[in-house]
């Protein structure tokens, strides 16, 4: 599963990694770049089961909903 | 000391707090924070001193509990935050809202483990919705905003702000009350289709149970909840963040639904054609097996969070939004149907699949716990908050209180943390001063948190303490008994003090019952008393909580109420 996320504030790398441990899924590569309006556009693709990338998906999402709203 | 004339970050966090609507918070001074706790001297909001942070995260959550409102807790760097740790993913794992504020270290010794130093915002990122360090003063006012507005919702939870010294101590632009910054988040609104979806699954329906969860408290929906049972006559049951969702002297409700819920909840449950979750998130306390929840219904799930959707029950139909507007249009439609369903009959078929739990008989006339706890509910006013800590209380408490609005009834449900309850009891009675308020706590969690007698006492807080005390770690120690042979390690606590003594030690009257003859009136007199008090409970020490749905099982081994040990005739 590659996901194109918008991160608000790149210290939500830290969540994102702790997330996809605890989901039991992994990374084949992470890439990160700024932007040039405060954001981070971030590129990752995730490795594990069915299940739990779905999971992951959903859960990520949540997370990014609330950095959004942080970052606001 | 500040000079009143000038205004730093400190005064701009108050400013903002009290703007926000806080006038109460918890918590610990140290180090780091002084500078916010020497702008409090004096300030209109009032600070809350616990006896340790921990308390002051499960008062401001308490607080957050029974009132709605945001609890607000401080503490210091390095220790002082660490300990408010678990009252804010007690906090976020139950959808309550709290906002912590800490020191931190000034930032030129961010980084060089510095004294006190801890990375805050590392340790509670995943025990909060976010958490985050202002190293600007210009960024703390939209900051401290912004947690605000993510601790309210659409879902609340637990935001942490980590403020440096230099920050607390710097220069900043004065608070400036008329400028814009209350934003209303929109309604989220679930759509038509997966409503009408809904609808038409209701009418296919012969057995539709609907379960309710700490999701319409949050929303301000019970009412809701409760017009659309009614509606269809619907059999409904509550998760325990449900408890009062439901009108508890419904003829319709089965009770709390799980591993220790009513029977007939469960077994309706089990045999249901359709589920309406309405705000629970499938939790496996409540679901068991997964494979095996409700194994021939057809499942809708209502919930504003949509990662809800599918974590662990897939459901035929999502109704993503806020469940006011959900059950409002639900019900509307309803109500346009030339005839619509009535489940009545269902609903007493139900009702028949059991009764609640009934009180334990114990060997020798020793006193039960589920009388005690039959009784307190018996006598408690009816707008009584009650709060729990966890165990086997929390369970006889759960099954037995009939809180009839869903902020009467305090209890960690989701972290299941110990040491809550006193500290809850503490937030509650802050929010609400004329209210009777008791904590139902067991011996161990107490004494997890019995420091904040201290916290009782200094604030004069009428707050009620009935102590199931039997002596044990019950819940493990009934597992222990069930599942590991009886081999009772580390559950005895036969050497516990004499609690009466320690309470009035802090100024707080009490008195111990060992006799269920003598409950009543003790009970009462405790109900009655002015100010604070702690009614001991001498209880049986191996009554276990019934009936119990084993982890990782299904309702069909369901363990039910069976007599002590043999030794008591059936």
């Amino acid at each position: 599963m590659t996901l194109a996320l918008v991160l608000h504030d790149w210290r939500i790398l830290e969540r994102i990694v702790g997330l996809t441990h605890r989901l039991g899924c992994s990374y084949r590569s992470v890439e990160v770049h700024a932007r040039d309006d405060d954001c981070y556009d971030a590129r990752i693709e995730f490795a594990g089961s069915h299940d739990a990338l779905r999971r992951l998906d959903a859960q990520l999402n949540r997370l990014l909903d609330d950095d959004k709203e942080m970052c606001q | 000391m500040s000079d009143p004339g000038a205004s730093t970050g400190a005064q701009l966090i108050l400013d903002v707090l009290a703007d926000e609507g806080v006038g109460t918070v918890f918590g610990y001074p140290g180090g780091a924070i002084m500078p916010l706790y020497d702008a409090l001297y004096g300030h209109s909001i009032r600070h809350i001193l616990t006896r340790h942070e921990q308390g002051a995260s499960f008062a401001a959550g308490g607080f957050a509990r029974a009132t709605g409102k945001v609890g607000v807790c401080f503490a210091t760097s390095g220790p002082g935050a660490t300990n408010l740790v678990t009252g804010l993913l007690d906090a976020q794992m139950d959808s309550v809202p709290v906002v912590a504020i800490t020191g931190q270290v000034r930032t030129p010794l961010m980084g060089t483990d510095a004294f006190q130093e801890a990375d805050v915002t590392s340790i509670t990122g995943s025990a909060t919705k976010r958490s985050v360090c202002v190293r600007d003063v210009a960024q703390l006012e939209r900051t401290l905003r912004a947690a605000f507005r993510l601790a309210r919702g659409p879902r609340p939870g637990a935001v942490l702000v980590d403020v440096p010294q230099d920050v607390l101590k710097a220069a900043s632009a004065r608070f400036n009350p008329l400028a814009p910054r209350r934003r209303t988040q929109p309604t989220l609104k679930a759509d038509d289709d997966s409503l009408d979806a809904t609808i038409d699954l209701i009418c296919e329906a012969r057995r539709p149970v609907a379960i309710v969860g700490g999701g319409a408290r949050s929303a301000g929906a019970t009412h809701l909840f409760r017009e659309f049972c009614a509606l269809l006559e619907l059999p409904h049951t509550a998760t325990i963040n449900g408890l009062g969702c439901a009108e508890p002297g419904d003829s319709r409700f089965l009770g709390m639904v799980g591993m220790h819920g009513w029977k007939a909840a469960n077994l309706a449950v089990n045999e249901a054609d359709l589920v309406l979750a309405f705000g629970m998130r499938f939790d496996d306390r409540v679901t068991g097996r997964p494979d095996r929840f409700a194994r021939g219904a057809t499942i809708v799930h209502a919930d504003v969070d949509a990662s809800e959707f599918g974590k662990v029950i897939s459901p035929r139909v999502a109704l993503r939004g806020d469940l006011r507007y959900t059950l409002a249009q639900l019900a509307q439609r309803l109500a346009r149907m030339e005839s619509r369903p009535s489940f009545a009959a269902w609903g007493r078929e139900a009702k028949a699949l059991g009764g609640p739990p009934p009180p334990d008989r114990t060997p020798n006339g020793e006193l039960a716990a589920t009388s005690v706890l039959d009784r307190f509910f018996a006598h408690a006013p009816e707008d009584a908050i009650v709060s729990t800590d966890v165990g086997q209380h929390q369970m006889w408490a759960a099954q037995r209180q009939r809180a009839s609005h869903p902020r009467n009834f305090l209890t960690s449900a989701g972290l299941g943390a110990m040491g809550f309850g006193l500290p809850a009891a503490i937030g509650a009675q802050f929010g609400f001063p004329a209210r009777s308020v008791t904590a139902i706590v067991g011996d161990g969690g107490f004494q997890m948190s019995i420091a904040e007698l201290a916290t009782i006492a200094r604030y004069e807080l009428p707050v009620k303490i009935l102590l199931i005390d039997n002596r044990r770690l019950g819940m493990v120690r009934q597992w222990q008994e069930l599942f590991y042979e009886r081999r009772y390690s580390a559950t005895d606590l036969s050497d516990n003090p004499d609690f009466v003594a320690i309470a009035r030690g802090y100024g707080i009257g009490g008195e111990s019952v060992a006799e269920t003859a003598s409950l009543d009136a003790a009970i009462v007199r405790m109900l009655a008393s002015d100010g604070p008090a702690l009614l001991h409970c001498a209880c049986y020490p191996e009554e276990n909580v019934w009936p119990l749905i084993p982890a990782g099982t299904s309702v069909g081994e369901m363990i039910e109420a069976r007599p002590f040990d043999d030794a008591v005739p059936a």
